[in-house]
């Protein structure tokens, strides 16, 4: 009685607003209900995605979801996987921790058979744990911190390269070169000092000779003198793991100074900002070791196109991996034949040689990729293109 | 030798830029007492409007305008950001002047705030690239590769400098703030409008930085909203190097500070650069914090 007099106190369309609210919040509710209700469906498998949906990361995680969904309607359309179709259930996990806690047990309450996805590594190690508990096996995407394998879980698998295997790709390339005298840059951030140590244990172990280690202050513009000294040095290349915006500034004096060797860069600097802030004459030749998007991967053609015919944009950097995450479940579940989560992820482990677009899956003991899946791209005119 | 030439140059060109801004803080330290931290941001502020006016006169597609566009640019920024020094003066500083000094100190780190976060919200976050470049040519001395753009960037900091000691020796403005520096209340009893003189030195200090901000995003190719902090702190070191509150103490501490950090780099790697740089800074504060010309305690300026 007080609730109304309150209401109609207020005024008509307030409370017209109010009635409306109220039904939307049990039409959430209802909604929650009907999702529960589709577990039990036996003509259907149900995989959870893990994304953020929301966000700073939105557009990455959109793109991943797009490349999931094209797959799981290819499968669809060709039949289905033992018999039954596919259905994502999306849950946005914000690129937050606590977010990607409450999104994986949605997921593990709605009893989805597996997991794809995982954006953000800091969200994705809580949420591997909920799945871990749960049974669930998760093929992250895109995560790749080396603390996700390091958790020993069983239920999760990796299909992106982690940290050293891109630094055993630059490391690899100046060995093929026949560039031994190596020296190596970063900018004292976690990820940068954590590749250019890797990034020295690699050239070490090829045989190659750090002859510099050195750290530079990325909020600072002049690298003049850090080039005079690598320029006595004479080094055959140099590898700088930091990101795009001192990349750009640093090759740019490497030039100006004309430093002799290779000037790689790593993935925080694969950007087209790097070439903008060099110059095209500057940049030209500059090595990045980078998981390629699609559009540099051979054989990921149709992939690409038929990308941008159904959503009328480019694939992100990390598609062709989120469309090969579906499409090797897809083969797990298939030669598993059936939806038991103990055999699928021993189907999983077993995964020999799947060819997804532009890698090769094959796990190893922790359920990482076997071999790398980073690529030397090299700037020729402007434009990056696939150098290895 | 062409090592050692080389690093010499590349101390000299970071130099020219600590010199410019440590100009405007020991300026200002000289005549009213204040650390002004906002001083590096009136050199991002520079970078940023020469940038704007830059694209407008080379319309985005780095057409050449000729030095004379490029010389209009350069003084039209450096007089908007003198005035906005100015303003910054008149707002933040004036009311606070008879105030502890500590007051005015914490408002010139809200300033700083202030000037840095409202250039993200007005040009955004991200790194901007300049519109125009300086050509990249040069010339060998016994073996030390040396740009016409580096002997430019020094050349026309020196000339910026050398015009501000003969203001200062020179004419009556010069004399009022040397007066100013000396004696506030007998400056003002002497007819000095004490309160003109300091925001002239506001519109001064903010003029050479201005001035460094562009020469900076000209010759460096990259300007962001928080390119002004870690230099303005270096600048602060080579201020106190040179003995804060002394016109020719910053131009000194500027370069030998750049010189310094220089062969730091070389000598004991990047990573050891800044240490050397801050290092220095506490070594002076301790042991002589008059600085390398500070001697002359009575007569700054």
């Amino acid at each position: 009685m007080l609730l109304i007099k309150i209401v109609g106190g207020i005024n008509l369309k307030k409370s017209f607003m109010f009635i409306i609210g109220f039904m939307l919040i049990c039409s959430l509710f209802l909604s929650g209900c009907s999702d529960e209700g589709e577990k039990s469906s036996g003509s259907e498998i149900s995989i959870g995605v893990i994304l953020p949906i929301s966000g700073n990361n939105a557009t990455d995680g959109q793109d991943m979801l797009n490349a999931m969904k094209m797959a799981v309607d290819k499968v669809n359309a060709d039949g289905g996987v033992l018999g039954k179709k596919l259905i994502l259930k999306v849950a946005d996990d914000a690129c937050d921790p606590q977010t990607a806690t409450t999104a994986a047990n949605k997921l593990v309450s709605q009893e989805v058979t597996a997991v794809v996805g995982g954006y953000c590594s800091g969200a994705t190690l809580p949420a591997s744990g909920v799945f871990e508990n749960a049974k669930i096996p998760i093929i992250v995407a895109a995560a790749n911190s080396s603390e996700l394998p390091a958790q020993g879980y069983e239920n999760l698998f990796l299909i992106n390269g982690l940290v050293p295997d891109q630094a055993q790709t630059g490391a690899d390339y100046f060995n093929e070169k026949g560039a031994k005298k190596i020296a190596i840059i970063h900018d004292n951030s976690a990820y940068a000092k954590d590749m250019a140590d890797f990034a020295k244990k690699a050239v070490e172990a090829n045989g190659g000779e750090v002859i510099a280690f050195e750290a530079i202050n990325p909020e600072e513009k002049d690298f003049g003198s850090l080039m005079t000294k690598l320029k006595s040095l004479n080094p055959d290349g140099t590898y700088f793991t930091g990101y795009y915006a001192a990349a750009g500034l640093m090759v740019k004096q490497f030039k100006e100074k004309s430093v002799p060797g290779l000037f790689m860069v790593g993935d925080g600097s694969y950007s087209p900002d790097v070439i903008k802030i060099a110059g095209t004459e500057y940049a030209s030749d500059l090595l990045v070791t980078a998981t390629p998007t699609a559009n540099f991967i051979p054989g990921a053609e149709d992939f690409v196109k038929d990308y941008k015919s159904k959503y009328d944009t480019d694939p992100g950097p990390f598609s062709a991996l989120s469309y090969n995450s579906v499409n090797l479940l897809v083969d797990a579940l298939s030669r598993a034949n059936s939806t038991d989560k103990d055999a699928l992820r021993k189907a999983l482990k077993e995964t020999k040689g799947f060819k997804g677009i532009g890698q090769e899956i094959e796990f190893n003991d922790t359920n990482s990729l076997n071999s790398s899946n980073f690529h030397v791209m090299k700037v020729v005119d402007g434009d990056f293109t696939l150098e290895k | 030798m062409d090592i050692f030439l080389q690093i010499l140059f590349d101390g000299l060109v970071i130099g020219a830029f600590y010199s410019l801004i440590a100009l405007g803080y020991t300026m200002v330290y000289g005549i009213i007492k204040l650390l002004n931290f906002a001083h590096g941001d009136l050199y991002m502020i520079g970078a940023f409007v020469g940038f704007t006016l830059l694209s407008l006169v080379t319309g985005d597609g780095g057409l050449n305008t000729g030095l004379l566009g490029i010389g209009m640019v350069f003084i039209i920024t450096m007089v908007i950001v003198g005035l906005l020094g100015m303003g910054v003066e008149r707002l933040a500083y004036r009311p606070l002047l008879l105030a502890p000094r500590l007051s005015i100190l914490i408002t010139a780190l809200g300033v700083s705030l202030t000037l840095e976060n409202s250039s993200m919200l007005g040009w955004g976050a991200s790194y901007k690239v300049y519109p125009i470049s300086l050509p990249k040519n040069g010339f060998e001395i016994v073996g030390a590769q040396i740009s016409y753009a580096q002997i430019g960037m020094i050349v026309l900091s020196a000339l910026l400098m050398i015009g501000l000691r003969l203001f200062i020796d020179k004419t009556i403005y010069g004399k009022a703030m040397r007066a100013i520096a000396l004696d506030q209340t007998a400056s003002s009893l002497m007819g000095v409008n004490v309160y003109r003189i300091i925001a002239l030195t506001f519109f001064i200090g903010a003029f050479l930085a201005a001035g460094a901000g562009i020469m900076s995003g000209v010759y460096y190719g990259t300007i962001n909203f928080m390119m002004g902090f870690i230099i303005g702190l270096k600048a602060f070191t080579a201020a106190v190097l040179g003995g804060i509150g002394n016109i020719t103490g910053a131009m000194l501490g500027g370069f030998v500070l750049g010189i310094v950090e220089a062969y730091g780099t070389f000598y004991l790697g990047g990573s050891w650069k800044d240490v050397l740089a801050f290092g220095i800074l506490i070594l002076f504060l301790v042991f002589k914090p008059t600085g390398i010309l500070g001697a002359k305690e009575m007569e700054r300026m």
